[in-house]
């Protein structure tokens, strides 16, 4: 990896450095919220959901469809790299970002499920499930912000990522090997928590590499 | 070995609305060229072909010897590029973007950043979004500057900016100039600002080369020549003129190549023989190229 591949990854972490403050304490007050009770639960949860959403699209508006906007993309590409170095850095940089929130939201909705005796351990493979799966959104919102040309289209990405958590609930949770166990004493690890694991983890490699191929092959960035 | 810092040969590039078709530009080293035209004439978009921001349909680019856009990375290290749209990050400031290029670059001359703050009045402090259009464009232009790079390409920084800012930019320009060995090619559709720094001028529209030269043999080729014609006299055939204007007996013509032959062909009419601006230049060389190709 290149110094400036480096030095950018590095101010992407700079220049999103309150989002990334932001999403971290938002994430974390959400779960204290869901620790007080049921009604709580539901607020933490509706929010601690928020913010996990919110800091991928906004990242993914401000880190690449509002550079191009704003000509600030004119700057870095004068700098010494190429169309692939740039898309490396703008991929590996907002990922490291969005990491960020990520695992400490993530971290911190698992040691509610985990410390909290009023909610169940059961919903622990289910709230692993929800996060990938908004990690995977994420690489996904990424992934389009990188290839579309117009706002118009990446608005659509988030569109459709946005309704993908509610369709990712509504479907995952019901599924046989997943709801029977949610109410548990013990999170239980069946195949169907693997298989649609699996399915996650797929389209996340997916959407984080595609770039590497396609976004970084293109002929004319601005 | 081609030692130009650019050279680009027929080069291509199709958009939807606009083709860019068979331009080629030679800069050698020490020299400073005024790219000049109208406004969507390909300006732009050529020096992005340079900088490999875009990808060429057709045709060859290579600056300071590499190919681009394929080794843009390693010609980038010894170019400036700056441009009158360009932004700096936002959620940052000026000192950052300073701090930013050194750890990037290991020419960057400190001392002469410092020099460049005091000289354009700016404030390391300010945070980008706080910059005004004229200090946005003295800012790149500083971290631009400061790298010492051996080419500089600006597209339109005068743009925009007020008389005072335009003065100053101008001016640290023609500082630069100073030293020899770098080139600077300076996109704008302002012929004063063009023709106080370039010694090279290029003109381009609707996304093609309509003339290159020497700016002095610009000035000294181009001439309005009015004379006063006695009535049954008719004007013999001549050669490279490029406008006609009839109002009764008097007689305006407009060549791109005067000599004391062509006057001594127009004969014993002539009144005044004018110099020319070079923006009369350009909007005559624009106007008989569009006319010619419309033929």
């Amino acid at each position: 990896m290149s110094v400036v591949t480096r030095k950018l990854i590095a101010k992407e972490l700079y220049v999103n450095r309150w989002f990334i403050v932001g999403g971290c304490v938002s994430g974390v007050v959400s779960v204290l919220i869901a620790a007080t009770g049921k009604m709580g639960f539901n607020v933490g949860a509706l929010t601690w959901l928020t913010t996990i959403i919110a800091t991928g699209v906004m990242l993914g508006l401000y880190g690449i469809m509002n550079e191009r906007k704003e000509h600030t993309l004119q700057f870095v590409l004068s700098l010494p790299l190429s169309i692939a170095d740039y898309v490396r850095a703008k991929m590996l940089g907002l990922t490291a970002c969005f990491l960020v929130v990520w695992l400490v939201s993530s971290g911190a909705a698992l040691l509610l499920v985990f410390a909290k005796d009023t909610v169940a351990d059961g919903i622990a493979p289910y709230t692993v499930l929800l996060c990938v799966f908004m990690l995977a959104n994420f690489t996904v919102v990424l992934c389009g912000s990188l290839h579309a040309q117009s706002e118009a289209l990446t608005s659509a990405v988030i569109v459709v990522t946005n309704m993908g958590v509610s369709i990712f609930m509504f479907t995952v949770a019901p599924l046989p090997g997943i709801e029977k166990y949610l109410s548990g004493p013990a999170p239980v690890w069946s195949s169907t928590f693997w298989t649609v694991l699996g399915c996650e983890l797929a389209v996340l490699i997916i959407a984080f590499t595609l770039p590497f191929f396609l976004a970084a092959r293109r002929r004319d960035f601005l | 070995m081609n030692d130009k810092h650019i050279d680009m040969r027929n080069v291509r590039k199709i958009y939807r609305f606009f083709t860019l078709d068979d331009v080629s530009l030679a800069l050698e080293p020490g020299q400073i060229m005024g790219f000049v035209g109208p406004n969507g004439a390909g300006k732009s978009t050529t020096l992005r072909l340079l900088m490999g921001m875009n990808s060429p349909d057709a045709g060859q680019i290579r600056v300071l010897g590499h190919e681009i856009p394929e080794a843009q990375a390693v010609a980038k290290r010894d170019i400036g590029f700056v441009s009158a749209e360009m932004r700096l990050l936002p959620h940052t400031t000026l000192g950052w973007h300073m701090e930013f290029m050194k750890s990037i670059y290991p020419e960057w001359d400190g001392g002469y950043a410092a020099t460049l703050v005091k000289r354009f009045n700016l404030r390391p402090e300010q945070n980008a979004r706080s910059l005004s259009l004229g200090e946005h464009v003295k800012a790149t232009l500083l971290l631009a500057l400061a790298r010492r790079p051996r080419l500089l390409i600006l597209d339109e920084p005068t743009t925009g900016l007020d008389p005072v800012a335009r003065h100053e930019v101008i001016s640290e320009l023609m500082d630069v100039l100073r030293d020899e060995s770098r080139s600077i090619l300076f996109s704008s559709h302002n012929t004063v600002d063009v023709e106080r720094i370039s010694d090279t001028i290029t003109f381009i529209d609707r996304g093609r080369i309509v003339d290159s030269d020497n700016k002095e043999d610009f000035l000294e080729r181009w001439r309005r020549i009015q004379l006063q014609l006695p009535d049954g006299v008719e004007l013999p055939a001549l050669p490279n003129i490029v406008k006609r204007e009839v109002d009764g007996q008097f007689v305006t013509l407009t060549t791109n190549q005067f000599s004391a032959g062509l006057r001594s062909l127009i004969g014993p009419h002539v009144t005044h023989v004018h110099r020319m601006s070079l923006e009369e230049i350009f909007v005559a060389n624009v106007m008989h190229h569009r006319e010619a190709r419309a033929q």
